[in-house]
């Protein structure tokens, strides 16, 4: 997919951002511009520290930049209020996270009606299970459920709510990879059937085969954005 | 010595949660600093106490006559096990006083040859002893000049027994016979009008009439002397002179009162010590416990290294030691500095020449060994599975914790529940050891609230039964002698009264079941209708022929119920004895007293139509002319109001209480807030991680403090019923340790009081909910993402 013909999901323009320690400041993103189309599917590769996981928190409203411009339709996220973040956030975005981040105290089926119940138009949390495989799974508590498991709980309750975005830190991280496999191949299902934006963040580079563009980050800069003319479904990756 | 790592990380762990341990150390604080505080309270007034007896020669035992004569001294100072005899004259009459409106009694008490030999003794705090040549000097006691704002040189009036005694005040003095002084017929204190005189004796002697007698003697016992015995002994020698009930110091009503102070400060260390210390364990337990499930991983790596169980384990003791340590060093300096306060009170009430606060060391040490004790009681079982922990167990990643739906889950059922409560639910029920630790806490703290406010309810309710039901008479007066019905009918032509009703009311010990009490026989009208006893339904209790209505506490020490008889020994006047029959049991709260109508009782006594005590209702507007009326009265030996009574009663409750009840209800707000607070940081520590996802996931701020907040709204409610049902408890408990012979309190709580309990402790428990909470518009989102929980 070209992204300078599609709708734009959003305009980046110059962002930075400076994290000031006691050993000095940290330049975490310096001057990144990127144009993401509606639909499109960006993985994000780079070595730990490289500025990945940064863009992706403000992308996603958790964090703010120093400077420059984000924009996601009449939203200026850099300068966005706390308030217009969290609207932002519930209404727009879908997070999967490597740790899964899972309410531990309810079941499958809660913890997808956990976001469910505060979105405007989503689909009922069995649907949600049901698209990721775990129709069987239900009432089971995270506890019972392996890690693909507790990570597809992940990918159902992130898409319930129809998400215009989806962002996906490090999803396969702490998985093996057949589980991992799974995980993709669910994102990648669900995501097609809602039609959202897709961010993967990821140290693992043949995840970058499932993207239309491959954005590499090094020293908070963007060293190479390329689209990929051969996208392969997850189960055909070599991991 | 070179701090190691592990004992760095303890000061550390110290430091990041220094509000928890705060919060935990106020409470071990409150605990030691009520020991500290009442265990020197206790020994200062001990102390003054002992040296002041000791000083002034205190008497063992008293016994008073009509008119006895000086001989008979020395056959009352051969009864077997006294040690020295004090006989002396002491009259009581009625003095104008300057500025007030009602005269005051004035109780003139011969001085003894020696001052340092005599029993008794006073102690000159100001000017001089009386000129003993003299016969218009006297001393005066303290108490009653501060309160009547008489100073030394000042002229005064007495008319006792019809002779009038003019003197000059030229020495103020305490005396071991009224450090407290309780007005007559009356529990609460009078020192405005209860004036006592000290004059050399042949002023005395001309005042009273007597020459070569005496009324009343003073005891001092042998060591290992029975007292009953010398009771019993002094009572026959003088009984053929009018001879009074001979009592023991314990009967002594300045005694007496000191003595239920004393106690009441043991019932205050013994019973909230305890309960801040048991609480503080409960919390320092909890604490520990979320801490060693944090660190499970450190602990761990610790063993890892070659840590043995033990050294991985003990900076968890090590920090539930220092907690206790924090709070009892606080507590020490806070009970020194209450314990000082308390005594600057009681030298409001007791008088005594010296009364110093010293700081209990054995207490605080004591109170600190079982605070530590508590606090390190209470991380055991948390270091114990540290210590257990084994090293793989602890480095593996943990499993998200093991909830299921659980019994109250049913109860939040259906599609109105939202995700949010059932989080709350879910999580009370994975915890319900500590869920119940918590709600016991708070209970306990509102139980405290409701507990103490009862005391004001109950000394309310005492006074509305004493002097607004039993009694509506608005004064009394007391004459020296039992005179016939005209004496109170002229009484009763004194400006303003409207009203006055005879009374006769005599010493009397009644006996029955093998036991024996001492009170006193009320002998009203069968009509009276400023005085009448009361049943159990506040219904006036008729009088039935040479019936005996006797209070319910006098019952119950006797044994007694209606249609029992019993064996009245009468110890004023002329002895006569006599078997009569209960026919009713009266309630009243002071006091034992055993009512009759008058002229059964002057049947019984032999005498005739007789009273000794006028009740009557006096025109508001006319007080001052009557009071003027009555000072002139040489028969009058005692008038009270009771709007007087009552109102410096309130006003002396009020001052006494405002200290105790500020302890009661910051101690008990102390507790609400440590348990509210840990509780709700433990839970914020466990669900932080939970709370930073739902607002990524775009819960906001308000949605994600409902979760923290209901978990401890639903604590803070489940408490409520256990702590109004403790608070009854504690009231019901206090009620037997706070009553008195003369005083007993009735376990009444009003609706007023559950509200200003209830508010007190809904507020700390939210102020301890709140500050928690506020941390959730803090939460760190990114960093949350990035860690294993």
């Amino acid at each position: 997919m070209d992204s300078s013909h599609a709708t734009p999901a959003f305009d980046i323009r110059g962002l930075a951002k400076v994290y000031r320690t006691e050993a000095g400041e940290v330049h975490a993103l310096r001057g990144v511009d990127l144009q993401i189309a509606k639909g499109e599917t960006l993985v994000l590769l780079g070595p730990s520290g490289s500025g990945k996981s940064t863009l992706l928190n403000i992308l996603g409203g958790l964090d703010r930049a120093s400077s420059g411009s984000a924009r996601f339709h009449d939203l200026e996220l850099t300068t966005a209020s706390d308030r217009e973040l969290t609207r932002y956030r519930r209404a727009s975005v879908g997070f999967i996270f490597q740790f899964f981040n899972l309410v531990p105290s309810l079941t499958a089926r809660e913890n997808v009606a956990l976001i469910t119940e505060i979105s405007r138009d989503p689909m009922p949390p069995e649907e949600a299970l049901a698209r990721v495989g775990l129709a069987e799974r239900l009432d089971h508590f995270p506890a019972q459920l392996s890690g693909g498991e507790q990570q597809r709980v992940a990918v159902a309750r992130a898409i319930a709510k129809r998400p215009e975005l989806l962002f996906c830190d490090e999803p396969t991280g702490s998985l093996d990879s057949e589980s991992g496999v799974r995980v993709l191949e669910a994102i990648v299902e669900v995501t097609a059937a809602v039609g959202a934006t897709t961010m993967i963040v990821s140290h693992n580079t043949s995840i970058g085969a499932m993207a239309d563009r491959i954005i590499r980050f090094r020293d908070g800069q963007i060293t190479e954005a390329v689209a990929n003319a051969h996208k392969v479904a997850p189960k055909e990756m070599a991991w | 010595m070179k701090p190691t790592p592990l004992d760095r990380k303890v000061l550390r762990d110290l430091w990041r949660m220094k509000w928890q341990v705060m919060a935990i150390a106020l409470l071990i604080a409150c605990g030691v600093s009520v020991a500290v505080m009442s265990f020197s309270a206790q020994r200062a007034l001990a102390t003054a106490q002992a040296d002041f007896y000791a000083e002034t020669r205190f008497a063992d035992a008293f016994a008073q006559a009509k008119h006895a004569p000086l001989s008979l001294a020395r056959e009352l100072a051969a009864i077997e096990g006294v040690s020295a005899l004090d006989v002396r004259i002491a009259e009581v009459g009625l003095m104008d006083v300057p500025g007030l409106e009602r005269p005051a009694t004035a109780r003139l008490i011969a001085l003894p040859q020696d001052e340092r030999a005599a029993l008794n003794g006073i102690v000159l705090v100001q000017g001089r002893l009386p000129d003993p040549t003299r016969t218009d000097e006297a001393v005066a006691l303290k108490t009653f000049m501060t309160a009547a704002h008489l100073h030394l040189g000042q002229r005064l009036s007495a008319v006792i027994g019809g002779r009038t005694f003019d003197f000059k005040i030229v020495g103020a003095a305490l005396s071991p016979e009224y450090v407290y002084v309780p007005a007559p017929e009356s529990f609460m204190p009078d020192d405005a009008h209860q004036g006592v005189l000290w004059a050399p004796r042949p002023a005395v002697e001309r005042v009273a009439g007597m020459s070569g007698a005496f009324n009343t003697a003073a005891f001092r016992l042998a060591p290992g002397a029975s007292a009953a015995s010398v009771l019993q002994d002094a009572d026959r020698i003088l009984s053929a002179y009018g001879g009074r009930a001979a009592y023991a110091r314990a009967d002594q009503p300045s005694h007496a009162f000191l003595d239920a102070e004393l106690k009441e400060l043991s019932t205050s260390a013994s019973i909230l010590p305890p309960i801040f210390l048991l609480i503080a364990a409960a919390l320092v337990h909890l604490v520990i416990t979320r801490l060693v499930e944090a660190e499970r991983e450190q602990i761990g790596l610790l063993k890892a290294f070659g840590y043995s169980d033990l050294e991985a384990a003990s900076p968890y003791l090590k920090l539930a030691g220092a907690i206790g340590l924090t709070g009892a060093l606080a507590g020490g300096v806070a009970g020194g500095a209450l314990g000082a306060a308390t005594v600057d009170l009681y030298r409001e009430y007791f008088r005594f020449p010296v009364l110093e606060v010293t700081f209990h060391w054995p207490a605080f040490a004591g109170a600190s060994a079982v605070a530590v004790a508590a606090a390190l009681g209470g991380s055991l079982t948390a270091v114990r599975r540290a210590a257990a922990l084994s090293p793989a167990v602890a480095m593996a990643p943990p499993r998200p914790a093991a909830y299921r739906a659980g019994l109250l889950d049913r109860l939040v059922r259906g599609a109105g529940v939202d995700q949010a409560t059932r989080m709350i639910v879910r999580h009370l029920e994975r915890f319900p050891g500590r869920g119940l630790l918590a709600a016991l806490g708070l209970a306990s703290s509102l139980s405290l609230l409701v507990g103490t406010q009862f005391l004001f309810d109950s000394l309310d309710q005492v006074v509305d039964q004493a002097y607004y039901r039993t009694q509506s008479w608005t004064d009394s007066v007391g004459l020296a002698e039992a005179r016939g019905l005209a004496a109170v009918a002229e009484i009763g032509r004194l400006p303003g009264v409207t009203a006055a009703e005879p009374v006769r009311v005599v010493a009397a010990r009644l006996k029955a079941a093998g036991r024996e009490e001492t009170t006193r026989l009320v002998g009203l009208e069968s009509d009276a209708r400023l005085q009448r006893p009361l049943d159990a339904r506040d219904r006036p209790i008729p009088f039935k022929g040479e019936g005996l209505v006797v209070s319910e506490a006098l019952a119950g020490r006797l044994s007694l119920r209606p249609g029992d008889r019993v064996w009245v020994d009468v110890l004023d006047g002329r002895a006569s004895s006599g078997l009569m029959t209960i026919t009713a049991l009266a309630r009243d709260y002071s006091g034992f007293a055993a009512y009759l109508d008058r002229r059964a009782l002057n049947r019984l006594l032999g005498e005739g139509d007789l009273a000794n005590r006028a009740e009557l209702l006096v025109a508001a507007d006319a007080r001052p002319a009557f009071y003027r009326a009555v000072a002139d009265r040489p028969g009058i030996i005692g008038a009270s109001s009771r709007d007087e009574t009552v109102a410096a009663w309130r006003q002396a409750m009020a001052e006494a209480f405002r200290m105790t009840l500020t302890f009661y209800v910051g101690f008990a707000a102390a507790i609400a807030f440590g348990v509210a607070y840990n509780v709700t940081r433990i839970s914020l520590s466990e669900r932080s991680r939970d709370l930073a996802t739902l607002h990524v996931l775009g819960f906001g701020h308000g949605e994600c403090a409902y979760i923290l907040a209901g978990e401890l709204a639903v604590l803070a409610l489940a408490a409520i019923p256990l702590g109004v049902l403790g608070g009854q408890g504690l009231a019901h408990g206090l009620v037997a340790a706070y009553s008195r012979d003369e005083l007993r309190l009735p376990a009444v709580i009003t609706a007023q009081s559950y509200g200003v309990a209830m508010a007190a402790y809904l507020i700390a428990v939210l102020l301890g909910g709140v500050l928690v909470v506020r941390r959730v518009w803090n939460l760190d989102l990114v960093s949350v993402l990035k860690t294993r929980e």
